[in-house]
């Protein structure tokens, strides 16, 4: 049985389609990200599943129940928001505590529980204070804290580390990661941050417009992304997209002299003739000629921006760009001529018509 | 430019507003002050110098007692009553429902009428041979007869706080309604998802976010409230029996309808103090509020 189940979930705001059909099933301990741009409606999935909003047709289940019309008390979920959504005026304890309190959980129980939770997020010295009194960093904690105190079936959060600065937000996602690994309880992630999707999560859905473009693991999105979008979404600097025709067995790169061997399997999913997006990862990239089963592209270097751990250099191949990662040791300096080498296995093709993976 | 020049260029500006605001209000107070120390009419003598006779008279008199009474009950009544039924107003305007614009702009109509209007329209309402009330109740068999509502001391001083109710909790609605629109909308789904019924979600996430600026709506209206004239002047004069007689309509009657200009302006003092040191509790209280809300 699965922890969360939504089929078919559609939501419409007047005539905007706002969900054009969602399905996905979660076992338990799985921590699924929703991945996307702002507006490509994960925020109102989890509205949705946590019963905030109301789908317009489809259907939720959380623990094989039909949650549809349940009230979101009722649904055996806890939620954490991005703008932490403390109760002001009370304690940290009653704040993590409320649940328990609404629900008319004892005293001392819920005390115990409260205690467990701090301890867990190493907040036990701050209960008596108010969120007036917290960073931004503590009252994070305090709102996953008042999650984790009820122990639901299914924990959302909605892009909770996103009014962090840089360096707590990678601290607070070790923590998540920590206590899910800890905890094995079932998640659903609302973020537009990359990273934290292929950080945290167990699967990552991907979306855009209303609908997944891509549900997989971290590894199957960055390595083999279904389309286009995915390609260019996930990563950073993003793929490398070369526009390039199949000819003969080989690939002409757009306004370049360059041909690139065709990888044995893609030789029959690409016809002769056909339009293709080839997609290089920028880090698959190295400077060389290539070797054995590497394929390699003659460039001319334009622009070499040393980050600390790497150099990002943007090289031209004919009219088209290039990105490539390199080690910070290597020696390129703009205006270079050299050439790229990358493993056969790294070339990604896609259907410039439809943005699918071939 | 030197510091110096600026503070005189800045006291020049302010001259002019200076000269009036000591013209029309700080040599009014300074003769009310002089005055309430004498025996002056508001015709003919200038008066000699009694002390504290007025203060003593005043103060004793059981007329300054029934009416301070009065007043209070009025005061407290009305704003209790505008605070409960603003909030419920606003919390009724803030969700979500068709025509909610429309009666958002037609709930601050009674508090946009001028007082005498309203205490007009009330008036007629309450007409003991043709009003509205009186044919209302009648039809649904709540009274058998027609009652002079404004004329019976028993009913008039309800009647008048109904009327000031009706005018002036739109404040406390249009007040309370701003400040549910600062209430953060995860705060509100957090307490759903919590579990909170309506009356703990108004208690733990609507309620700190109301308090401080209903306690400045509290401070207005009850400062207003305890100086009240005009509703009570066109709808009862006061009367009948003196049962709806307030401090603003006891000094106004002392020193223009008895014309005992001394006497009337050491009532008008005591008023004032009595005004002063409701405001400086207030705002002892509003700071207090906003310093816990934070």
């Amino acid at each position: 049985m699965s922890a969360l189940e939504i089929r078919d979930v559609r939501k419409n705001y007047g005539s905007v389609e706002t969900l054009k059909g969602i399905d996905i099933a979660l076992e338990s301990g799985e921590f699924l990200v929703l991945l996307g741009s702002s507006g490509c409606g994960k925020s109102t999935l989890l509205n949705i599943i946590a019963g905030l909003a109301e789908a317009t047709s489809g259907d939720i289940k959380i623990g094989g129940r039909s949650v549809l019309g349940v009230h979101p008390k009722n649904r055996d979920i806890a939620m954490v928001f991005q703008s932490y959504a403390l109760y002001p005026n009370l304690t940290v304890h009653r704040n993590i505590g409320f649940g328990l309190e609404m629900r008319k959980v004892a005293a001392a129980e819920r005390d115990e529980a409260v205690r467990e939770a701090a301890r867990l997020l190493q907040i036990e010295n701050l209960l008596d204070r108010k969120p007036g009194q917290l960073s931004g960093g503590q009252r994070q904690r305090v709102a996953i804290g008042r999650a984790l105190v009820r122990k639901p079936q299914v924990f959302l959060f909605d892009e909770p580390l996103s009014n962090l600065d840089a360096k707590l937000r990678l601290e607070m996602r070790t923590e998540l990661k920590r206590l899910h690994e800890m905890l094995q309880t079932t998640v659903v992630y609302v973020t537009h941050d990359q990273i934290e999707a292929m950080t945290l999560a167990t699967r990552i859905a991907v979306m855009r417009d209303g609908r997944i473009e891509q549900l997989g693991t971290p590894q199957e999105i960055y390595n083999h992304p279904a389309t286009l979008y995915v390609a260019g979404f996930v990563g950073a600097p993003a793929m490398n997209m070369l526009e390039a025709v199949v000819e003969g067995g080989k690939l002409a790169i757009a306004g370049a002299e360059a041909r690139l061997e065709l990888p044995g399997h893609y030789a029959n999913a690409a016809r002769n003739g056909a339009k293709v997006v080839a997609g290089i990862r920028p880090e698959a990239l190295r400077l060389g000629s290539g070797s054995g089963t590497e394929l390699s592209l003659p460039v001319e270097i334009d622009v070499v921006e040393l980050t600390g751990p790497e150099q990002v250099t943007t090289a031209r191949v004919g009219t088209q760009r290039l990105t490539a990662t390199l080690p910070p040791q290597v020696r390129v300096a703009k205006g270079g001529r050299c050439a790229f080498a990358f493993d056969v296995e790294a070339l990604r093709l896609f259907d410039p018509a439809t943005g699918k993976a071939f | 430019m030197s510091g110096t020049w600026m503070t005189t260029r800045a006291w020049l500006l302010m001259l002019p507003l200076l000269v009036i605001m000591v013209a029309v209000i700080g040599w009014p107070l300074v003769d009310t002050v002089r005055l309430s120390f004498t025996d002056a009419q508001l015709v003919g003598t200038a008066g000699n110098y009694v002390g504290f006779d007025n203060y003593t008279n005043m103060l004793t008199s059981s007329n300054f007692s029934r009416t301070l009474v009065t007043t209070t009950w009025f005061a407290v009544v009305s704003v209790a009553a505008e605070m409960v039924i603003g909030v419920l107003a606003a919390l009724l305007l803030n969700q979500e429902f068709r025509g909610r614009a429309v009666l958002r702009g037609l709930m601050i109509l009674p508090w946009a009428l001028p007082t005498v209007v309203n205490a007009t329209l009330w008036r007629l309402i309450y007409n003991p041979e043709y009003g509205a009330l009186n044919a209302a109740l009648t039809q649904l068999h709540i009274i058998g007869d027609y009652r002079s509502w404004l004329g019976e001391p028993g009913t008039a001083l309800a009647a008048l706080i109904v009327a000031d109710c009706w005018k002036n909790f739109p404040l406390v609605a249009l007040i309370a309604l701003a400040a549910l629109q600062a209430v953060p909308r995860d705060i509100t789904a957090a307490a759903l998802v919590d579990g909170a019924g309506p009356f703990n979600r108004f208690r733990f996430v609507i309620l700190p976010y109301l308090a401080g600026p209903l306690m400045v709506a509290l401070v207005l209206r009850t400062i207003e409230a305890f100086k009240v004239f005009d509703i009570i002047w066109v709808m009862t004069r006061g009367g009948p029996a003196n049962s709806t007689r307030s401090l603003s309509i006891l000094v106004y009657q002392e020193a223009f309808s008895f014309q005992r200009a001394g006497s009337g302006a050491s009532l008008a003092l005591i008023v004032t103090l009595l005004v002063t040191v409701l405001a400086v509790a207030y705002a002892a209280l509003v700071r207090k509020t906003a310093g816990s809300a934070a």
